[in-house]
């Protein structure tokens, strides 16, 4: 009866066969919905709390197309149902895209190798595809699910990362390269200049008198292969510059992919150093924390801490760079940051004691209800719940007058002036009901329309047989009831009239008919028509 | 207005369906991270508004939850977090309690919830991504309901139909079983968060309201379940409770981390009709009296519990 499909995340050749088994419970459940509905429901439309529209045919389509993506294929089963049923996909429309979707063929050991190969692969860039989209957050939970794919794909990403620190010491170094080659053959050219104009300037400071316009040209050449060598100069620092720029450009990108890997590293191996770590007083998954970090529980279900480990690193990654429309996470009271770090220290708070709480006696019998079960207020005005008070009020009116309510806190009854404080409301609410309650409440309640009032309504009365109250309640079967009253009528005529003893004695279930006697008929049909109504 | 501080963080609070002035509340220590918890049963004495212990009962985790039953008028569920579903029989002393401990759930029990129409059964969720079925008298469970792919934070019965419940889970899924069915009959994928809580419409039973980590309410029509009837947006943060009122149609309350309680009417345009903020830390659990109209109790991280009549201040002396 009860269904269990087991919960495999770290199992990659488990998924055919998990598969096959919920399909063929899904078809079971399915071929079960008929009857059972048919059956029951008497009182509403047959049921609305299941999918009756069409399958959609382009939903299953697409959801073929997902299914038959090779980062797909790798991921858990139950992750990729919850994809789809988060896009909408009714059940059956999941069905029969896994349906259609070809099972890798289940018991090849090499193909389940190849698999768990490919899903460390695919896991990893599934990993670095992940971090600017959380379009999918399950899902890449399940892309990496074994304790050996975090590794792996902290592997990768150090090759990754090896390349780009790589990539960047190329550049520097072609960059500080033609800087110095550049600055070498620069200040020679600066220097042979200023050489040439101060060589020319000696000359001419002794031909001065003779060679002044030859000085002024000269001067004017030299401004000009100056200039020149400024220009030069200002066009290399330029370059130098660009280049530059360019570098930062691409360091500051670079920077920032390394910087997110880097978190998402810290978080992984946070993570693997608190599955390591002390296995007994972790602090557990905090419900408050479901928007950022979260410590897993370790230790008491191992599959389900590494699955459970894995989605939380998803949901560690997603403090750092705050995915678009994720909600603000609510700022937490300090002490209970504080008590989080110790727990995830492996501290345990001083506090706490040995509380020894299991049952001191496993047998203890189940109290006897002391009190009837009071309608909802929602139920009032139902045909159903009206006919069982009017019952019950019959079994009240034939002897039970109380008016002191057995529980005793119950003040209603004690006060007729006197409210008490919870029960004064705001004006506009009618306090016609606490009138009510005096008068005749069967009577009321059953001519008062099906719109909620705001009386609250009447408690029956405590019935003093609670046996009687419990046979009326769950009608059994008219059979033996009938046999057992039969058998007190008959206990009944055999004293009223010996003649009659032997006719009972020779058939008493049918001897209900058969008796003459005036009391008894009587009773019997009273008591016919009691279990009628009941049945 | 009567206040009951309690030497724990509170987690959820229930008015008794049998004793109008009986009420129990849920704490955990430490706020339920790791440490004891403990169930408290108080009674609000009649003359002066003040709220009262009668009983408490120890447990060596915290308790998430809690469910009065509908058939015993002692009888207490508690959903603990080392997973185990405890039962109490509050006219009896702490000594003699609980009378039963059902240890099934591998992971936090998250909620309970009595059924208010066969008054036989009572289901649990929990963090185990299962919903499990129990009676009192049974010492395993009836059936256990698993479909879910991350946890299960609520799980609550169907007002009128006996046998339908609806789940709703950290896989941004709304589930509705039907416990005559192998599986679940309905998924509404509600939200693109996780959704925290759910409830009926008592009055309408095809309505759901479902409160989730995007701090939104939306309320849902199974007959039409893939766009919400209703949008209620007001809460700063996550929405931790949702509850629809027993006497009115188309009110319902909801606590929240932004540490109010709010009272919405959905079918109106401007839905928000009122707003508590008494508390000082998140406030968890919230509940609206089904004897009592108009009566709502909360309780929070604050360690404090508050009963109070709608369009009254909390805090009011």
């Amino acid at each position: 009866m009860a269904t269990q499909s087991p919960p495999s995340p770290s199992s990659t050749a488990g998924n055919p066969p998990t598969l096959a088994a919920e399909t063929s419970q899904q078809a079971t459940g399915v071929q079960q919905d008929g009857p059972p509905e048919a059956a029951e429901q008497p009182i509403s439309s047959p049921s609305v709390f299941v999918n009756s529209e069409p399958m959609r045919e382009e939903q299953v389509q697409n959801a073929v197309k997902f299914l038959s993506h090779p980062k797909v294929r790798g991921s858990p089963v139950i992750y990729r149902r919850s994809f789809l049923e988060k896009k909408g996909l009714t059940k059956e429309e999941i069905d029969e895209a896994f349906r259609r979707v070809p099972d890798p063929p289940p018991s090849a050991q090499a193909t389940s190798a190849n698999q768990a190969d490919g899903q460390v692969k695919s896991s990893s860039s599934n990993i670095q595809s992940q971090a600017p989209t959380q379009a999918l957050q399950p899902q890449p939970a399940g892309a990496a699910p074994t304790a050996v794919s975090p590794a792996s794909t902290m592997m990768m990403s150090r090759f990754h990362w090896y390349h780009a620190v790589l990539a960047v010491g190329l550049l520097a170094a072609s960059g500080a390269g033609t800087a110095v080659f550049i600055k070498k053959s620069l200040i020679p050219r600066l220097k042979s200049w200023i050489r040439k104009v101060v060589l020319e300037e000696e000359d001419d400071s002794e031909n001065k008198s003779i060679a002044k316009p030859s000085l002024a040209e000269e001067a004017a050449a030299a401004a000009k292969a100056a200039a020149a060598a400024a220009s030069d100069v200002a066009k290399a620092s330029q370059e130098l510059l660009n280049s530059k720029n360019e570098e930062r450009r691409y360091f500051s990108e670079l920077m920032n992919l390394l910087d997110v890997q880097l978190q998402e590293m810290k978080s992984m191996s946070n993570s693997i150093r608190k599955l390591e770590g002390p296995s007994n007083n972790s602090g557990r998954t905090s419900l408050v924390n479901q928007e950022d970090h979260r410590d897993s529980v370790t230790g008491v279900k191992q599959p389900y801490a590494n699955g459970k480990a894995d989605f939380d690193m998803q949901s560690v990654r997603s403090s750092s760079p705050p995915a678009p429309g994720e909600p603000s996470v609510a700022p937490h009271p300090k002490s209970y940051m504080e008590i989080m770090a110790m727990v995830q220290r492996g501290e345990k708070p001083p506090n706490i004691r040995d509380i020894n709480d299991l049952p001191p006696n496993p047998n203890q019998q189940l109290p006897n209800p002391r009190l009837a079960p009071k309608a909802k207020p929602w139920e009032v005005g139902q045909a159903q719940i009206a006919s069982g008070q009017v019952i019950q009020s019959q079994v009240s009116a034939e002897g039970l007058n109380f008016k002191v309510q057995d529980n005793g806190l119950n003040h209603q009854s004690d006060d007729d002036s006197s409210v008490p404080w919870w029960q004064r409301k705001n004006v506009k609410i009618t306090e016609v009901g606490e009138d009510e309650i005096k008068a005749g409440p069967y009577g009321v309640r059953t001519n008062e329309p099906p719109v909620q009032r705001t009386w609250v309504p009447p408690q029956p009365p405590p019935v003093v047989m609670p046996e009687a109250a419990e046979a009326i309640r769950r009608p059994k079967p008219s059979g033996p009831t009938e046999q057992s009253t039969s058998h007190q009528l008959a206990s009944q005529a055999s004293e009223v009239a010996d003649e009659l003893q032997r006719i009972t004695k020779i058939s008493e279930v049918g001897g209900i008919e058969e008796i003459k006697g005036n009391g008894s008929v009587q009773n019997s049909s009273e008591i016919q028509e009691e279990q009628e109504t009941h049945a | 207005m009567p206040v009951f501080k309690t030497p724990f963080n509170g987690y959820s609070v229930k008015f008794s369906p049998f004793y109008e002035s009986r009420l129990a509340v849920a704490t955990a220590q430490n706020f339920g991270i790791l440490g004891n918890g403990r169930v408290h049963v108080l009674d609000l004495s009649p003359a002066a508004p003040a709220l009262t212990e009668l009983v408490a009962f120890d447990t060596a985790d915290g308790v998430y939850d809690l469910a009065w039953s509908e058939s015993h008028d002692s009888l207490l569920i508690a959903a603990v977090a080392d997973g185990s579903v405890k039962i109490y029989d509050t006219a009896l002393p702490p000594t003699a309690n609980p009378i039963r401990s059902l240890h099934e759930h591998t992971r936090e029990v998250h909620s309970a919830d009595y059924n208010p129409t066969r008054r036989d059964s009572f289901i649990t969720s929990s963090w185990d991504d299962t919903v499990k079925l129990w009676t009192v008298d049974r010492p395993t469970s009836v059936r256990t309901f698993k479909e879910h792919a991350y946890c299960v934070y609520n799980a609550t019965w169907n007002p009128r139909h006996s046998d339908v419940f609806c789940s709703a889970s950290g896989d941004c899924t709304l589930r509705i079983w039907d416990v005559r069915e192998m599986g679940s009959t309905m998924i509404i994928p509600a939200h693109e968060f996780e959704i925290l809580a759910c409830d009926w419409n008592k009055y309408d039973d095809c309505l759901i309201a479902s409160a989730s980590v995007d701090k939104s309410i939306k309320i849902w029509d199974v007959r039409n379940y893939r766009v919400p009837i209703a949008v209620l947006n007001g809460h700063g943060y996550a929405v931790r409770k949702v509850k629809f009122s027993p006497h009115k149609r188309n009110l319902l309350a909801s606590c929240s981390y932004d540490m109010t309680v709010c009272l919405w009417d959905f079918m109106v345009e401007d839905a928000l009709v009122g707003r508590y903020d008494h508390h000082t830390e998140f406030a968890v659990g919230v509940d609206m009296s089904v004897l009592v109209e108009g009566l709502l109790a909360s309780t929070g991280w604050d360690e404090l519990v508050y009963v109070w009549q709608q369009g009254m201040d909390p805090r009011a002396v």
